[in-house]
């Protein structure tokens, strides 16, 4: 199952499985993602979707999906993946559920969940081997609520909390780390500006049975503060400035999907974004830029 | 009281509207209630903030049903069901619609008893800007026609409000609604406070009675599939894509890849089609399209310029 079908740009689905017509807000880079996963998954797929954002995808009595989707607790998405699985199971082992008709169940939640509140299910989950795909779109905040601060906050980017001339003081959890540490069968980071990347990663994971993430950073005009046009430009500035590494874990060993070369200074990425204009204007802030290149720049040094 | 909804698109400030109408009539010694509607407060997408002022303490909770006053921001939302732009609208209520049409053309329009007022409508983006708030505009527009607001008040509360943008952004937003407040000085305490609403005497909702039933039947499950597409989201549009087929490269992906919405599929022949019924104008594939064979034009009366 390692061999990929999915080549070149050409071989990407033209045929789009997620509805239109979902209350997510123009421009969402978590909806630019999940609709190109949902076409490489397919829809025998059950969706265990943990409060957040796209909670609002399946809006009773609307759903964008061709297939399942289920509600569970901000904390305990992993733990609704796992009934879900061990229910196929049964109606599998009971010859009342045919293996063609099998699903596989994924975990869909935004950062708040996947970094916060549901990492203690899911490391369970993965310590269970439980096999399921969790796909987290991170927008770095609660971005249903308002914005406010999560685990996967950038250092210095302004929030609902976080909205002095700093901006947040804490900095972003390492979500890959943490997953590679469980030694799952998978980990992947992808952006829905890189679709390519993002297809063979899905297709990849989709091979592989146990615990598997694929983290997409989701650039959201609301909550970051940019236009919705700008998506897949803040996407590929993400990756091009070597703030978001395109990477993936797979036995013991994580592989740097793309390295950009040149990598661009950090402040064209940050520039685009209202919550970092307190560090361009009134006066720049050159400390705190300089600082946030060099956390770059180290971890690129640790890759090369 | 008064009682006071500010409709409006996702992004046009009707929030911002509620907060500073909200902080003017604090400053005028009222007791106050300001607050968005918490739902799909998406940008484009009708939303609506409301404001209770009253010299009382303020018991009264939840929408509001019966307003004094509606500030409507756009006006393509008034025949949006969903926007419920007319919910409650009776013979004292005052309608202020920001529209290039009228006042006349809107009370034969709408064939309503209520007083209706306009303000010229805000000029239409240009491609790749931001559509600009009015929040400002709406709330110094009902600063002025509840009467009971002066007008260092008003400019108190918009610099109270809109400090944290900074002091261009401030001086804007009060340019804004000081004009407004001055433009609809010849009405200056049209709007009256309405009287107190006696929880008792409150008209049952219409309920539909429904049996109980089985779990199966009763539980809210969706057995269709993508019924999402009954959802017009096109209408959150204010910017319209439109391609120009003669200067489309037919690379059959990049629009319809990178459109987040699924709002674009391609032929067999390689052409990209815009599903306008959901396309939410987020101009991401304007933004991406190589050849720019993509273009934005003002949704507003967009309708007859479309090929």
């Amino acid at each position: 199952m390692n061999e990929h079908v999915i080549h070149r740009v050409r071989d990407l689905p033209s045929a789009h499985l997620l509805g239109a017509g979902t209350a997510m807000c123009a421009g969402c880079g978590g909806l630019g993602a999940l609709h190109q996963v949902y076409d490489v998954l397919g829809e025998k797929t059950v969706f265990v979707n943990a409060a957040g954002c796209m909670t609002l995808l399946a809006n009773y009595p609307f759903t964008p999906f061709k297939g399942s989707w289920l509600y569970t607790a901000m904390a305990s998405a992993p733990a609704g993946a796992q009934g879900v699985r061990d229910a196929l199971d049964v109606l599998l082992a009971q010859g009342r559920l045919p293996p063609a008709e099998d699903l596989a169940p994924v975990v869909l939640t935004g950062d708040g969940s996947a970094y916060g509140m549901g990492l203690s299910a899911t490391s369970a989950a993965i310590e269970r081997g439980l096999d399921f795909l969790y796909l987290c779109y991170d927008n770095e905040g609660y971005g249903n609520t308002g914005q406010q601060s999560s685990g996967a906050t950038p250092h210095a980017a302004r929030t609902a909390t976080s909205a002095g001339g700093r901006g947040h003081p804490g900095f972003k959890k390492d979500l890959f780390a943490i997953w590679a540490a469980h030694a799952p069968a998978y980990v992947a980071t992808v952006i829905g500006a890189e679709p390519l990347d993002l297809a063979r990663k899905v297709e990849t994971a989709i091979g592989l049975k146990g615990p598997r993430l694929i983290l997409a950073l989701a650039p959201c005009p609301t909550g970051w503060d940019f236009e919705p046009a700008a998506l897949v430009d803040v996407g590929r500035l993400a990756v091009n400035t070597g703030i978001f590494p395109l990477k993936e874990y797979r036995d013991g060993r994580i592989t740097h999907t793309r390295i950009p070369r040149p990598r661009l200074p950090v402040e064209a990425y940050l520039s685009t974004q209202g919550r970092f204009a307190h560090l361009f204007s009134p006066r720049r802030d050159d400390a705190a830029i300089a600082a946030i290149q060099a956390q770059v720049d180290r971890y690129w040094q640790g890759v090369a | 009281m008064y009682r006071i909804r500010f409709h409006g698109r996702g992004g046009q400030g009707m929030k911002t509207a509620s907060c500073i109408l909200g902080d003017a009539f604090f400053a005028e010694g009222f007791e106050v209630q300001d607050a968005p509607r918490y739902g799909a407060e998406r940008r484009g997408a009708p939303i609506f903030a409301y404001v209770r002022a009253d010299r009382a303490a303020i018991n009264e909770r939840g929408i509001i049903a019966r307003p004094d006053l509606v500030v409507v921001a756009d006006d393509t939302l008034v025949t949006v069901p969903a926007a419920a732009v007319l919910q409650g609208v009776g013979a004292r209520t005052v309608l202020l619609i920001c529209s290039n049409d009228d006042a006349a053309t809107w009370t034969a329009r709408l064939k309503r008893d209520c007083r209706v007022l306009t303000l010229p409508a805000p000029a239409a983006p240009e491609a790749g800007q931001a559509q600009a708030g009015v929040g400002a505009l709406c709330a110094g527009a009902a600063a002025a026609l509840v009467g009971v607001i002066g007008r260092a008040a008003l400019e108190r509360a918009v610099a109270a409000e809109l400090a944290a943008h900074g002091a261009p952004v401030v001086a804007r937003n009060t340019a804004q609604a000081l004009a407004a407040y001055d433009a609809l000085a010849a009405h200056q305490g049209l709007v009256s406070a309405g009287g107190a609403v006696d929880a008792g005497a409150r008209a049952p909702v219409d309920w539909i009675d429904l049996a109980a039933e089985d779990a199966a039947a009763a539980a809210p499950d969706i057995h269709a599939t993508a019924t999402s597409l009954k959802a017009a989201t096109g209408l959150w549009r204010v910017m319209r894509p439109v391609i120009d087929h003669a200067h489309c490269h037919k690379c059959s992906w990049i629009c319809s890849t990178l459109c987040p919405d699924s709002a674009i599929a391609v032929d067999a022949d390689h052409a990209p089609r815009i599903d306008y019924d959901h396309c939410k104008g987020c101009l991401v594939c304007v933004a991406v399209c190589p050849s720019h064979a993509i273009r934005a034009i003002p949704e507003r009366g967009a309708a007859g310029a479309v090929p």
